[in-house]
């Protein structure tokens, strides 16, 4: 659940070295809210996020909870009211406990309170058994747990995380993510989480900004986000990487023609004429080893397509599939792909619903950086 | 081979039957090399974080002065503070030519570049990251400073032993600007060049063991504080 805008920047830059970093119009946090910023390796977001917490120094404007951060004291201010976890834990020379305790003694709290505190962080993050050690022989997914505490345990009104599942293990990180998913969901404090990748903003966010060479490229709830991608390197980072160039035609009726360059063509929804690409997720597209009546089905375009390669993605297979010179993924189950016995060189037929098929106006730009 | 033997003799009965004389250039000593060490601490700390942790022009340069700093021959540092406080020198009004003070000036600026460069070196081998989120949790630039410092206590007291070996057992700068009066000025390292130069090798081992003792308690007091400061480390 959200509220009010809780920490805004407006107009923020960051420039180093001559280069600039970061350059946003306007980012707006709110109480309550998960963000994740999502990006490329050298998008800007660590920057932006220590910009946001006073870490960094930025031209433009912050405002945290309704005041302006302008001065050394209103950036202590701001992180006093706030906390951050970084890919490292950073634990400091002393027992967990003392660490889990290091930011509220740093606030000033003392005493029972300072106890009660501490033990509450502890529990939230299961560690209460680990209180009396020394970060000496913690376990990096242990000391992660311990630097989550502790920036939990000052109760802030926001947390700031730059990539804290990327120095764990798998296992230990999805032991994490699904914690921190439940404890995020119960507190009410604003989460500005910064990662690079895909399943965890899809685990954790309630809305995701996409960062590509220093500026916001896509805003909005996380499912939009990444249903309708809204420029090619926000798809193709999520993974839509077969992309097919041409223009959209006779779009009426609630559909459109899309026509590649070289006279192909698909159904797609209706969308704007003019010169666009389409890209088709794998999971989208059905294979059939013959060819599938589509009247009275809602799938508008069948293909019939030459199988050029077959291989291992997780627990799936991805089959690769030359259309008419164009390539197409499909994504399938190994249980499915061993039925249809999909071979190199077969012939099949794609099945794609007109609404699977992404079409975006063409930008011009290469998309080599995402 | 018989005044080598009369020495540690000589030396044993000076120590335990409490001679003054000893005990009092063995407190000189101690008075001298704690008192320029706590000055360089105080100094030298801060200053090394300081060129650490921040960036201005001539930074480098400044880091080059520090660490040649740390290789100067004492005697050169002697003579420099000796020119300044020589009785017709920049400094000759505040009458500190042939004083314990001149002499704590003079290893003060042995101390200094030793504690300065080496916590230098300790603070910049720490992660930046740490700085990052000790103000993250919350502190100013004061308590970042201190938290810091307590990350690096290892390293640091390494420092210390070096600047405290390096002021013990320092003779040149405290001869030329203390001048070795009997009495007054006079500390271990010096009275053993001085009765070394009158033949007097039994007095000479003498000091000689009550400096390697003194050298010896104090480095083993600081090594224990080392060392468990290293088992608390992450």
């Amino acid at each position: 659940m959200t509220g009010p805008v809780i920490l805004e920047g407006r107009k923020l830059s960051v420039v180093r070295g001559g280069h600039t970093l970061v350059r946003v119009e306007r980012f707006a946090l709110e109480q309550g809210e998960v963000r994740v910023l999502l990006g490329p390796n050298g998008a800007g977001k660590t920057t932006l996020m220590r910009a946001l917490n006073g870490l960094e120094k930025a031209d433009g404007e912050i405002v945290f909870e309704g005041r302006p951060v302008r001065s050394g004291g209103d950036r202590l201010r701001l992180r006093r009211r706030t906390s951050a976890v970084f890919q490292q834990a950073y634990l400091l020379a002393t027992t967990v406990r003392g660490n889990v305790e290091s930011g509220l003694r740093l606030r000033g709290v003392r005493g029972d309170e300072l106890r009660r505190r501490a033990d509450a962080a502890l529990e939230m993050l299961a560690i209460q058994h680990l209180a009396g050690r020394r970060p000496t022989g913690l376990s990096g997914g242990e000391a992660q747990r311990v630097s989550i505490a502790r920036a939990l345990a000052v109760d802030p009104a926001v947390v700031f995380l730059d990539e804290p599942m990327a120095s764990l293990d798998p296992p230990t990180r999805r032991s994490l993510l699904a914690d921190l998913e439940a404890i995020f969901r119960r507190l009410s404090t604003a989460v500005l989480w910064v990662t690079h990748d895909t399943e965890e903003a899809l685990a954790v966010a309630d809305r995701v900004t996409f960062l590509a060479e220093g500026k916001v490229v896509q805003e909005g709830a996380t499912t939009e986000v990444f249903n309708n991608p809204a420029t090619q390197v926000v798809a193709d980072y999520l993974g839509l990487d077969v992309w097919l160039e041409g223009r959209v035609e006779e779009a009426a009726g609630g559909s459109a023609r899309f026509v590649l360059d070289d006279g192909a063509s698909l159904i797609c929804a209706e969308t704007a004429s003019g010169p666009a690409v389409a890209c088709i997720h794998p999971d989208d597209v059905m294979l059939f080893l013959t060819k599938p009546d589509s009247r009275g089905t809602s799938l508008r375009n069948v293909l019939e397509a030459t199988v050029r390669d077959v291989r291992a993605a997780g627990r799936s297979r991805l089959v690769t599939l030359d259309w008419q010179g164009h390539r197409i993924e499909a994504l399938l189950t190994r249980a499915a792909c061993e039925e249809l016995a999909v071979t190199p060189a077969m012939t099949v037929f794609a099945a794609i619903k007109a609404t699977a098929i992404q079409v975006l106006p063409r930008s011009g730009g290469s998309n080599d950086d995402a | 081979m018989h005044f080598i033997l009369q020495g540690f003799y000589e030396a044993m009965r000076l120590l335990f039957s409490g001679d003054s004389a000893t005990y009092e250039i063995a407190l000189r000593s101690l008075e001298v090399s704690v008192a320029a060490l706590l000055v360089s601490l105080v100094v030298g700390v801060p200053a090394g974080a300081t060129i650490a942790l921040t960036h201005f022009p001539g930074r480098r340069l400044l880091v080059a002065v520090v660490n040649t700093g740390m290789g100067v021959p004492p005697v050169v540092v002697g003579l420099i503070v000796a020119l300044f406080l020589w009785r017709t020198g920049p400094l000759g009004s505040l009458h500190l030519m042939y004083t314990v003070q001149a002499m704590i000036i003079a290893q003060v600026l042995i101390a200094l570049p030793i504690v300065a460069g080496l916590s230098l070196a300790a603070l910049q081998q720490l992660d930046q990251g740490f700085r990052l989120q000790i103000m993250a949790l919350g502190a100013g630039r004061w308590r970042t400073f201190l938290l810091l410092i307590r990350e690096i206590r290892v390293p640091l007291m390494a420092a210390v032993m070096a600047a405290f070996g390096g002021v013990i057992s320092e003779v040149g700068a405290v001869l030329m600007v203390g001048g070795n009066i009997v009495g007054q000025t006079q500390v271990l390292t010096t009275g053993i060049v001085t009765d070394v130069s009158m033949g007097l090798f039994a007095s000479a081992v003498a000091l000689a063991v009550v400096l390697m003792i003194l050298s010896f308690s104090t480095n083993y007091a600081m090594t224990i504080i080392q060392q468990h400061g290293s088992k608390s480390r992450s």
